[in-house]
């Protein structure tokens, strides 16, 4: 792991680390994927791909509609609203 | 009479049922006993009194009128700072949710209102549940009541020294990793993390959602096999609980220790402070003298079960933690030029160090020439982890081990080093990876007057048998509740 590469990271996290954060950071997670690299010891080949996603119990519910959430009560938790809309930034940019 | 504060659940349960006790007595000495002892402890990261003392108040009224909810009606309960309850702040102690008010019930919440429960709302937590000592909440850091310049544990230690320090009887906390297990044993209180799917998630906010569990907290083992039978069941809302056999609080009793096979570590398998590996061998003796056998397990997989925690919960908080963008949900970064700054320096500002190491080793598990090597390969570990506890499960009835390796260390002592950290939770964190439940049993106080858990784990969807064991610990004399009086 080098600065670069924790930096890629952080671009894809949505995070950003200032110059000053990088070196702590790069030898904390450095030292993390130092540890969690043990797994790498063992063996897990008798393990099928299909068996990852078993699941015990799941069951669908029935498809239909109900009641969520009333306008009134998002508005009052909304940072903006106007006209029954909740306003957020610009997210297209032209 | 026993100061209301220092009656157990039960005792409360019974004095509202039998009248000699109102709710809004016991909740009004709750309440002077948090505003005395909790600018020690620092449990509660918000406390609305006057809210509090309606619900007493109405819960009365309705004793009074002979419309209880239930027998729980007036009952009161701490709720951790991740479950959601409508109209009240939930910011899982974190900056970017910090005025987050939710619109809507979690299923439990919904629950506990059904039977007249009094909700006690904010305990604090570990930012978004990660971490082992509530060190990493946004807010404060919460003391243990034991010996207030220790960690009560994490994350959901703001839930566990709330009880411990008799400023509530019951409390509930969310355990992913052992959040609830590992802060129960450092404050010397039972606290329960039931099978996965046992007990709905919807208004949990997630942290890794094929982990996380709701679970109680409570000064007496009643107060959990109570909450468990009201909180567990079939929920629409969250796919993942499981159409299973309803949990029955009076299918708990204590059973007889002859004959029965009792899974154990080999001790040089991990290494534990030499006052709990001394409690454990102690207790250990003792229910074999009971008649109880023995049996070693091969624990030797289990090493391997933090670093696949680890990759398991980060790939799923990365993932869950992607809507906290600063659009959807969250504070917002006003004057961010672009669309991606506006997102990241939301996020930047918004979420604590601890939260960014596990979004960044999450992102990098999952990122493409690494998934396979670490995500993939921890899932197949994950499998076997999963698969030694049935093989387990098949030659004995249940296993004891201890909860943590280590009683409360000091303020500060772990913060600069996460790998340290990490191993709190080493004995706790492949219960959540094989979905099992476990609780937390009281085990007496080491030479410094601090507490050792034991952790009871039984298989799948067995809270029955498992609550059954534990109700026997408690009745060993070692394993007696010893909570203090005093806050130092």
């Amino acid at each position: 792991m080098d600065e670069q590469e924790l930096k890629n990271i952080a671009n894809l996290a949505k995070l950003n680390i200032d110059d000053a954060e990088v070196s702590s950071m790069l030898n904390d997670f450095s030292r993390i994927v130092q540890y969690v690299d043990e797994i790498k010891n063992l063996d897990t080949s008798a393990v099928g791909d299909d068996e990852i996603y078993e699941q015990i119990f799941y069951e669908l519910r029935k498809d239909f509609a109900e009641n969520g959430l009333k306008r009134d009560d998002l508005a009052k938790i909304a940072p903006s609203y106007e006209n029954g809309y909740i306003v957020v930034p610009k997210v297209i940019e032209t | 009479m026993k100061d209301l504060i220092y009656l157990t659940y039960s005792e409360i349960k019974t004095k509202l049922n039998d009248g000699s006790l109102k709710s809004k007595d016991l909740v009004s000495a709750y309440i002077s006993r948090i505003e005395v002892t909790d600018s020690k402890v620092k449990a509660f990261l918000e406390f609305n009194k006057e809210n509090i003392l309606k619900q007493a108040e109405e819960s009365d009224n309705r004793r009074k009128s002979g419309k209880l909810l239930s027998e729980f009606d007036g009952i009161p309960i701490g709720i951790k700072d991740n479950i959601c309850i409508t109209g009240e702040i939930t910011s899982c102690s974190s900056k970017i949710l910090e005025n987050f008010r939710s619109p809507y019930d979690a299923t439990v919440i919904q629950k506990l209102k059904a039977k007249g429960f009094v909700l006690f709302p904010r305990l604090n937590m570990d930012e978004f549940a990660m971490g082992s000592s509530t060190e990493n909440s946004a807010f404060q850091t919460t003391r243990n009541p034991f010996d207030t310049n220790r960690i009560p544990g994490g994350s959901s230690g703001g839930s566990a020294a709330a009880v411990a320090a008799s400023m509530l009887p019951v409390s509930l906390g969310s355990d992913t990793g052992g959040s609830i297990r590992q802060p129960a044993a450092l404050c010397g209180i039972w606290g329960l993390k039931p099978t996965y799917g046992r007990v709905s998630r919807y208004g949990l906010i997630a942290y890794a959602s094929s982990l996380d569990q709701i679970g109680p907290f409570s000064n007496d083992l009643q107060g959990i096999a109570d909450l468990m039978e009201i909180l567990s069941g079939l929920d629409h809302k969250d796919q993942t609980t499981a159409k299973v056999n309803s949990f029955e609080a009076n299918t708990v009793s204590s059973i007889d220790w002859k004959g029965k096979r009792i899974g154990v570590m080999k001790s040089e398998e991990f290494s534990f402070s030499p006052e709990v590996n001394k409690r454990y061998a102690e207790i250990l003796k003792d229910i074999e003298t009971k008649g109880a056998t023995l049996v070693p397990l091969d624990f030797s997989l289990l090493k391997f079960a933090i670093p696949v925690y680890y990759l398991i919960a980060t790939a799923e908080c990365s993932s869950n933690l992607s809507r906290f963008d600063g659009i959807r949900y969250g504070l917002r970064k006003e004057g961010a030029g672009k669309l991606e700054d506006l997102y990241s320096e939301s996020r930047t500002q918004g979420f604590g160090a601890e939260v960014k190491r596990r979004i960044l080793l999450g992102t990098f598990s999952l990122s493409s020439g690494y998934y396979d090597a670490y995500y993939g390969k921890a899932q197949k570990a994950r499998v076997l982890i999963r698969k030694q506890y049935a093989e387990f499960f098949k030659s004995v009835d249940i296993i004891f081990q201890p909860t943590s390796p280590t009683t409360a260390f000091k303020v500060g002592e772990k913060t600069k080093d996460p790998i340290q950290m990490y191993q709190a939770d080493i004995l706790t964190t492949s219960v959540n990876l094989a979905g099992v439940p476990a609780i937390s049993c009281p085990a007496g106080l080491d030479s410094n007057g601090l507490p050792i858990g034991l952790q009871i784990t039984s298989h799948h969807f067995d809270e029955s048998k498992l609550l059954s064991f534990a109700k026997s610990v408690s009745e060993l004399e070692m394993c007696k509740l010893a909570l203090p009086t005093e806050i130092t």
